[in-house]
């Protein structure tokens, strides 16, 4: 068995049995923190073997419905790498800062199960195998809003579910759009995403089958008009359900679009790139006012985690390759930060029992450490150089610029708007006077200490040494600009 | 094990076993559950046999000096009779508990159960439109009483009397079509039939075209495709859970066997002058179906108006059949598959946690089950997955071929109609798994019946999860690929 298979299939078989299984939660998180430590040593491994080219490795293919040509195919390339370690890294990290305030058994199968899914939905090359997992991925993350979320839960986890499907149907009436029109070229049905690339679609066959891909992803991600799920869903689900969506699960989204799209409708994506920036600066500067008029913390995480991830969306756009691996490393570094951040606005709240931004405030003079922390992790959101949010936001703007010099500058004066409200966050619950909320706030503690500092190095390490990181996604990008057509935008 | 020999033993068994318990059934000795166990064997044992007949593509007249090649043996019938085999004996196994704890089932019911399936066998041997009509009345009669069980109960007599008349009306309709077609053709074989449209003129065929119209009447009647279908929900909701169960999953796909087997010997006929009613019938059918399940409150009545939306889904694999060959021809048997087995365990489901009462099962019935009796609701949320079409189940296979032969077909925007559908869809059973984990319930845990209906629900649970996922790659066991395969050769036999 390839090592990717036992990335994705070994967290959903153990989720599987330990549903069965009748032990005690405790017996649970260790097989949980073995599992997840398991997957993380052979990412590590993966990482150290990965060969800095742009095709696909560790390649696996069998056979699964013969008569549609849908395949079991998995791989790994430069883009797909970045998320990989990623989920790796962040699961264990996760369950370590949560591991005493967690005692439900289906928190941690269904976070095991989601680990699977994500992974499933990174490394698949087959559109019906991407599809599967990324239906599957959405199950467990219903199932922790409704188990183990506040608020009105049922109601936002069926509205986030349903609103989230609707894409994923529309996604797949495109995949079957265009086996079917393979089929008709080529007179046999594949969903693979090499073979579909040699395609060709009529100018409106491309639009409406990338429309139906792009409602999917948008949704997911959120892009600008498909985000009214995200702050209720946010708001209401528990911690981990929390990192899950916002640190993997929205950056598949975007990973999606350049995994699918590029792949695929590579010129229909030239083509409407210009709306999509569009969408994607106003996104950034909409969903950054928005974060600043929150008074809820999670929710004012959700719109600045939105807001990033719109900037990924410009970068992708872009086409470029400064943009693209500025956009791939965004999504990596955002992922530590903003998973860092979830995590520590749970501590927060577990502390100060509110995530009111208003009642909070002082806690610098309690908890220093807490305040180091959560001022070095939102900063590094802002991009603050020596970070890694830096140097994908600096690859960005230079890509923007490379397109078009309005836009590079539209770019480079919008980034600026995370630096508002986090500023603004971070003066209001870190600094003033301590409040009645705060005032007995507890310091980290060490098993919290021993999640957060990993992540840390990891954002100054990618904010230090970018090439030893760049060096993996390059490859696969130049072979996206490059060695394809070259487009200029004057 | 010859094929007339399969042809013959099948549907001779069941009667004969019918007719034991009639005449037995009387005796002290023979009480409700010898009747139960007998069925149950009986059908395991000719279902045994006639999966012989599924492997091979083969075709033969039975007997054609004495039945004037009226009935056809071939592996489109071996196909479908071993599914009405394995479905009757699946919704009779997993309804072990209903049946103890209820009075109203007597011996005579399993009769009338074994009655039905002779009817639905015959049914899809018939060859013939006069045959045909005789299968598809005794299935139905049958069926008729088996609703109107529980004598007790209002619901059950007025639905038992609302299914009768209609049915019975309805049934009226296919007898003048018959008719007309008879006026034309002078024969009601269906090759003859296909051999007069296919040699002839088709505006000098409007006898055909005004009889086959009122055939489909009769048809989209039994398959509860909206406007006809206005029994639907007040019939299942009277039925007792089992009879629901086997009407919504095993009856509905006899008519839809019937259906194909007139559709592929008719293709062109069919194409030009049904494709745009189809179409038609299929989008308000999905549309009906949908605003049915969406506004329910009951979970029986949800799944009752939701057989509708999947008969709309049929019906747009049925328009999109192009010739023998296309995909939608095989797509829609595997279809059939899908639901019948996800069906079957849905309101086995139900009918395992009523305890055997006559009630409607709420949404709200439903509250906590997650927490008191984890494996019965696993089972049931992966039914609804699999009914919403969720990928990973079975469901979701079907819907693909569906949706895949529709555009292959040109039918895109049926296809997206479809998914659109689909996304209501998931509204109604999603509510299902709320209520079955993120409710509290006041309950305390109860003791639900029999291990051996517990035994047949999770084994169907399994299917439809080996069915959306399962490769002969694990285990060696045969997954989509081999069912696809079975689907195919069923229906290439009807060329043979």
């Amino acid at each position: 068995m390839n090592i990717l298979s036992i990335i994705i299939f070994l967290p959903i078989i153990t989720a599987v049995i330990l549903f069965f299984v009748r032990i005690h939660v405790n017996t649970i998180k260790i097989i949980y923190m073995i599992v997840t430590s398991i997957i993380a040593l052979l990412t590590l491994k993966l990482y150290i073997n990965f060969e800095q080219i742009s095709s696909m490795q560790f390649e696996e293919i069998h056979r699964w419905i013969s008569e549609y040509g849908i395949n079991y195919h998995i791989g790994v390339d430069g883009v797909s790498l970045g998320i990989v370690m990623m989920n790796a890294i962040l699961m264990p990290l996760v369950a370590i800062a949560l591991y005493k305030q967690r005692d439900k058994r289906g928190y941690w199968i269904n976070l095991l199960f989601v680990q699977g899914g994500i992974m499933g939905v990174a490394l698949s090359l087959d559109l019906m195998l991407f599809y599967l997992f990324w239906e599957i991925m959405l199950l467990p993350i219903f199932l922790m809003i409704g188990f183990f979320g506040y608020g009105n839960k049922n109601f936002i986890t069926m509205k986030f579910n349903i609103y989230t499907i609707f894409g994923s149907l529309m996604m797949l009436i495109s995949i079957l759009y265009i086996a079917v029109q393979y089929k008709i070229q080529f007179d046999v049905y594949t969903f693979e995403l090499d073979k579909l690339q040699n395609l060709i679609l009529t100018p409106t066959q491309s639009i409406l089958v990338f429309s139906g891909f792009m409602i999917a992803f948008a949704i997911k991600i959120p892009i600008f008009p498909f985000h009214t799920w995200l702050s209720d869903t946010y708001r209401s689900a528990p911690t981990g359900a929390v990192i899950v969506m916002s640190a993997l699960m929205a950056k598949l989204g975007a990973y999606a679009i350049w995994r699918v799209l590029f792949t695929l409708l590579d010129e229909t994506s030239h083509e409407v790139a210009h709306y999509f920036i569009a969408v994607g600066l106003f996104g950034l500067i909409y969903f950054g006012i928005s974060a600043m008029r929150q008074t809820h913390l999670k929710r004012m995480f959700a719109l600045s985690s939105a807001s990033h991830l719109s900037l990924v969306v410009v970068g992708f756009f872009i086409y470029d390759v400064y943009g693209l691996i500025g956009s791939s490393y965004l999504i990596v570094a955002h992922a530590i930060s903003s998973a860092a951040l979830f995590l520590m606005a749970g501590m927060l709240y577990e502390r100060s029992k509110t995530y009111d931004i208003a009642s909070l405030g002082g806690i610098a003079t309690v908890a220093p450490r807490f305040s180091l922390f959560f001022a070095f992790f939102a900063l590094s959101i802002v991009g603050v150089p020596m970070t890694a949010g830096f140097v994908a936001e600096v690859l960005i703007v230079l890509g923007a610029f490379n397109y078009n010099i309005y836009i590079g500058f539209l770019t480079a004066t919008t980034i600026l708007i995370a630096m508002l409200f986090m500023f603004k966050m971070i003066s209001q619950v870190l600094y003033g006077k301590a409040s009645k909320a705060t005032e007995n706030f507890e310091d980290l503690r060490m098993h919290e200490l021993i999640a957060l500092i990993p992540l840390a190095l990891l954002v100054l390490a990618m904010g230090i040494f970018p090439n030893y990181f760049i060096k993996n996604i390059e490859p696969t990008a130049v072979s996206y600009t490059v060695g394809k057509k070259v487009f200029h935008h004057d | 094990m010859t094929n007339t020999f399969i042809a013959l033993a099948v549907p001779a068994l069941l009667l004969l076993s019918a007719i034991f318990i009639l005449l037995f059934g009387f005796s002290s000795y023979y009480s409700k559950n010898r009747g139960y166990y007998i069925t149950l064997v009986t059908l395991f044992i000719t279902f045994c046999i006639s999966v012989n007949g599924v492997g091979d593509i083969h075709s033969a007249e039975v007997f054609p000096h004495i039945f004037n090649a009226m009935v056809v043996y071939d592996t489109f019938s071996a196909t479908f009779i071993s599914l009405f085999l394995l479905g009757g004996f699946l919704s009779l196994a997993i309804a072990k508990s209903f049946i103890d704890k209820t009075n109203f089932f007597v011996p005579e019911s399993f009769v009338l159960f074994l009655f039905s399936l002779f009817g639905m066998v015959v049914l899809t041997m018939a060859n013939e439109l006069l045959t045909a009509f005789i299968a598809l009345e005794i299935a139905s009669m049958a069926v008729y009483v088996l609703v109107g069980l529980n004598r007790e109960s209002l619901k059950a007599s007025e639905a038992f009397f609302k299914y009768l008349l209609l049915g019975s009306f309805s049934a009226s309709f296919y007898l003048l079509g018959m008719m007309l077609i008879y006026a034309q053709v002078k024969s009601t074989n269906l090759n003859v039939i296909a051999e007069y449209i296919l040699n002839n003129d088709l505006n000098s065929q409007l006898l055909i075209v005004a009889g086959s119209m009122l055939i489909m009447i009769t048809i989209m009647f039994k398959i509860a495709a909206v406007p006809f279908g206005a029994w639907v929900l007040d019939v299942y909701e009277g039925a007792s859970l089992p009879i629901t169960a086997y009407m919504a999953a095993v009856f509905k796909i006899s008519v839809f066997a019937f259906i194909i087997r007139m559709f592929l010997t008719n293709n062109d006929f069919v194409q030009l002058v049904f494709d745009p009613l189809i179409i038609l019938g299929a989008v308000i059918t999905m549309i009906g179906g949908s605003l049915l399940a969406v506004i329910q409150s009951s979970v029986k009545k949800m799944l009752a108006a939701s057989s509708v939306v999947h008969s709309g889904y049929m019906m747009i694999a049925l328009a999109s059949i192009e010739d023998i060959d296309s995909s939608a021809s095989s797509a829609i048997i595997f279809y059939l598959f899908s639901y019948f087995i996800s069906a079957i365990g849905a309101f086995g489901v139900l009918s395992y946690i009523s305890k055997g009462t006559d009630k409607l099962i709420s949404f709200d019935d439903l509250n906590g089950l997650g927490k008191n009796s984890p494996i019965i609701a696993v089972s049931l949320t992966i039914f609804m997955l699999s009914l919403a079409g969720f990928p990973s189940t079975i469901g979701f296979i079907g819907k693909f071929y569906i949706f895949t032969s529709a555009i292959e077909s040109g039918y895109t925007p049926l296809a997206l109609f479809g998914a659109i559908t689909a996304f209501i869809s998931i509204y109604y059973y999603f509510k299902v798994i709320v209520h079955l984990y993120f409710k509290e319930s006041t309950d305390v845990k109860v003791q639900y019946g029999y291990k051996v209906s517990l035994a047949f629900i999770m084994i169907s649970a399994f299917i439809v999860l080996w069915g959306g996922v399962g490769t002969s790659l694990i285990f060696n066991i045969p997954g989509i690929n081999a069912l696809n395969e079975l689907s195919k050769y069923a229906i290439q036999s009807l060329v043979f």
